[in-house]
Formats: structure tokens, sequence, C-alpha cells
């Protein structure tokens, strides 16, 4: 079966090149792809980029001793779910690191010993499996669901990759439970509010151009396409016959200050990328929407399974079935 | 005077059906949800079909047909839902409700007009 696992993004933030290397060859071997930040821009990167799954940082910088200590610092103070990996020149272990500074870092090492990160990050990124039939599947229901909602459009989506973040960054947040006998959570979309608008202004959705200037229409659109790639898994995945019918719930915290959103657990997200773009107008700014699952309330990847469809019963999508 | 009566609580699926049936010389009204499509139907006795969304707020369609058929002992208009639902279980309680057909979003406009037609005796 052809691997589709997911990657994720880490910053780095590191001056030697010969470890930069070294880095970017440990991320390159675990799926990670790492995105180079300079010290005097970490803020505004970090600012920007609200899917990451960790960051990589040297203790050392700008020839001060303990500069990327205190930059880590700082950063978990206001991104605490992201994982920070601090490059130590010397005394590769965790252990080493004061009590202060293990509040910071997940994790030290040496350049040498940079393969001893592993562990810690399966642990921490990687320790949700998703099996690549699912990871497929939401792929070509997410692109089906696009392909009806914008009309000639080029449609691009990213493989899937895992956050840490819990940052709200679209004007536009759809939410959605996704309820399975093997996965419980919620499934949202985001995307911005002026690319959208562009398109129904375009004539490339089911709304009229004349129509854009009514955000409540944009709504409808993210929240039908929810809908379509919710009705898609349901009927892809969901059999709850024999469920009982007590299932838990907790909470969901948005912050809106803070545009911060909780669901409650420390598990990472799963996120796909999908990018539109008209083609006949390369220069205007393509849409994207940004897919997340969290699967917060329960993950048991071992009871995947997809709905049996009776061949003698299959309808197409689209098609009326008569009683 | 409607002949068809679009019932979903989207209104990007409201003007994308709406839109086709116009195109196919059809007459068509809409509601936002089960208890509007209720009220629309009694205001307009023109009505031959209903194309109805079955998850919707304040009603949900398949209670809507089960009202159609029972309270309002209307057996003249037809009933298609278009849904993204396609469990055995929901369309068994339509069939019950005296549904007459069922479809799986995303809507197909051509693939159904035929069928939609007919149903109107056109």
């Amino acid at each position: 079966m052809e691997d589709t696992q997911p990657v994720s993004k880490v910053l780095v933030l590191d001056e030697s090149p010969a470890c930069l290397r070294r880095i970017k060859a440990f991320c390159e071997a675990n799926k990670l792809v790492a995105l180079r930040v300079q010290e005097e821009n970490i803020m505004s990167v970090l600012k920007s980029n609200v899917d990451l799954g960790g960051i990589f940082i040297s203790e050392n910088l700008s020839g001060k001793a303990s500069a990327g200590v205190e930059i880590g610092h700082d950063i978990h103070h206001i991104r605490p779910e992201l994982p920070l990996f601090l490059r130590r020149d010397a005394g590769a272990g965790r252990d080493e690191l004061s009590a202060e500074e293990k509040k910071s870092f997940r994790a030290a090492y040496t350049i040498d010993t940079i393969d001893d990160l592993r562990k810690s990050i399966d642990d921490c990124i990687f320790n949700m499996m998703y099996p690549n039939a699912l990871l497929r599947g939401i792929n070509e229901m997410t692109i089906k669901s696009l392909q009806s909602q914008f009309k000639d459009l080029d449609l691009h989506v990213e493989t899937p990759y895992i956050v840490r973040d819990r940052l709200i960054f679209g004007e536009i947040f759809t939410l959605i439970p996704i309820e399975s006998p093997w996965c419980r959570g919620y499934m949202s979309l985001q995307t911005e509010e002026f690319s959208l608008q562009n398109l129904v202004i375009g004539n490339k959705t089911h709304i009229a151009p004349d129509e854009g200037d009514d955000f409540r229409n944009l709504n409808s659109i993210l929240g039908e396409t929810t809908n379509l790639i919710w009705g898609a898994f349901k009927n892809r995945y969901t059999n709850m016959e024999g469920k009982a019918a007590y299932s838990s719930q907790v909470p969901i915290i948005i912050n809106h200050l803070h545009r911060y959103i909780s669901f409650g657990s420390e598990q990472p997200q799963l996120c796909y990328k999908c990018t539109l773009t008209d083609p006949n107008a390369r220069d205007s700014s393509p849409m994207v929407i940004y897919q997340r699952f969290a699967f917060n309330l329960s993950w048991s990847p071992e009871d995947f399974r997809e709905n049996d469809v009776s061949v003698d019963n299959l309808v197409a999508v689209g098609d009326l079935e008569l009683f | 005077m409607a002949q068809v009566l679009v019932v979903d609580d989207s209104s990007t699926v409201r003007n994308e059906v709406g839109d086709f049936l116009k195109q196919n010389g059809l007459d068509v009204a809409f509601a936002v949800d089960g208890r509007d499509g209720l009220d629309q139907l009694n205001a307009d006795p023109s009505i031959k079909l209903i194309l109805c969304d079955v998850n919707m707020p304040n009603m949900d369609g398949l209670t809507m047909a089960e009202k159609v058929r029972g309270e309002q002992n209307n057996q003249a208009v037809n009933i298609i839902m278009l849904t993204t639902e396609n469990s055995p279980v929901m369309k068994e309680r339509g069939k019950a409700a005296g549904i007459k057909g069922w479809i799986v979003k995303p809507f197909n406009g051509p693939a159904v007009i035929g069928s939609v037609k007919k149903l109107l005796g056109m």
C-alpha cells in the first residue's frame, strides 16, 4: 500500500551551517518539513505559521551563550503546545537541563546525538497512527466536495500534515462532529473571506456574483462544503450499529482574543491544506482552505474499517434512487 | 405559484438546485428548514414536488415528510430527499413516510432532471 503518512512542519532557529545541514537531513528522514527562520524574525514568523508541529532551537545564537534558551522560554510562554527541541554544544540529555528549562524544552540534543530525537518526535508529533486508507479517503472526499462547490478551478491538496498549534486563523471557520465506532472528534474548515468572496464575484461558486457581498452567503459555501465532507465521511466510515447510546463529550473552548481553540486534548491534529486557483486568473490570490481533524474523544485506528457497500444496492452519488 | 419546493438550510444548495430547475423551465419556491417547508406547502397548493434535505435546524427533512403525509394528509405531493445521508435505516424511515426517492449529495442536475419532470407529469 502506498505510504501516505503525514508530515509535520517545524521551524529551525540555528545559525551553524554544518548543523543546519544535519538538522535538514534528520528532518527529511523523519517526515519533518524544516522551515529555517532568523532570530530577529522568529516571533513574526510564529504569528504567520500557525500550523506547526514543533521548533528546533540552538542554545547559542548571535554569539550569546544562552540566547536560544531565553527565546525558547518566550516561545513556550506564548505557544506552550509547540514542542521545542534544544541543540546544545555539549551535554545531549534533557536531564542536564535545569528545572526551568525542562518546562520549556521537550528534549535537548547535540548535533552528534540528533538521531536520538526520533523518540521524542514520535512521542509528541507522530504519536497517532493514521491508516493510509483513511488518509487517502479523506483526500478523495475532500476533493469531490470542493469540486462540487467550486467551478472551473484548479485544486491542489498537499500531503496531510500534523499540527500541534491550536490557533484559529481563518476568518470563516466551520466545526462539525465526526463520529464512528473507531474515532470521535471534530472536523474544521478555515479560510479567508476575501479570497472566497473573489471566487463568488468571479462566478466560481453556486452563489450569484452580485450576492457575494453578503457574508452569510460566503458562510454558506464553507458550511455546505463541510456538510458534504462530513456526509461522505459518515457514509464511508461510520457504522454505528450496536454502539452504546452514551457518548462522552468535553467542552470545546474558543478564546477569540487569542484566536485559540482547545478540544480538551493534548493530541496533535491532522491537517489538509487545499488550494483553489483560477487557471484563467493566475495573478489573483488563490483561496486556501485548511481542513483539520481533532480526534479528541476517541481514536482506535486498529478498528478502522470502511463500510461494506453491496454492489446490488450501489447508487451513484448524485443519482436519483426511486422507491 | 411553484411546481417544486426546495427545502435546504444552505443558501448555496438552494441557489444551485433552484437555478438548475429554473433553467429547465420549472417554477421553484424555497424553504430554509422543515418547519418553513410545511408553511410554504400549506400556502401554495400548486407545489407538486419537494426536494428536501435531511439534516436541518428546527425540523429535519424526514420529520417534515412524515408530517406532510400524516398530520397534513397530503398524498398528492411527491417528496425526494436530497442529502449527504446514505444510511439504509434513514432510507427505510423515508420509505415508511412515503417519500418517492433519495439523492445523495452533491446535486447532479442532469442526472435527475428526467425523473423530476416525470414525477411532475411533464
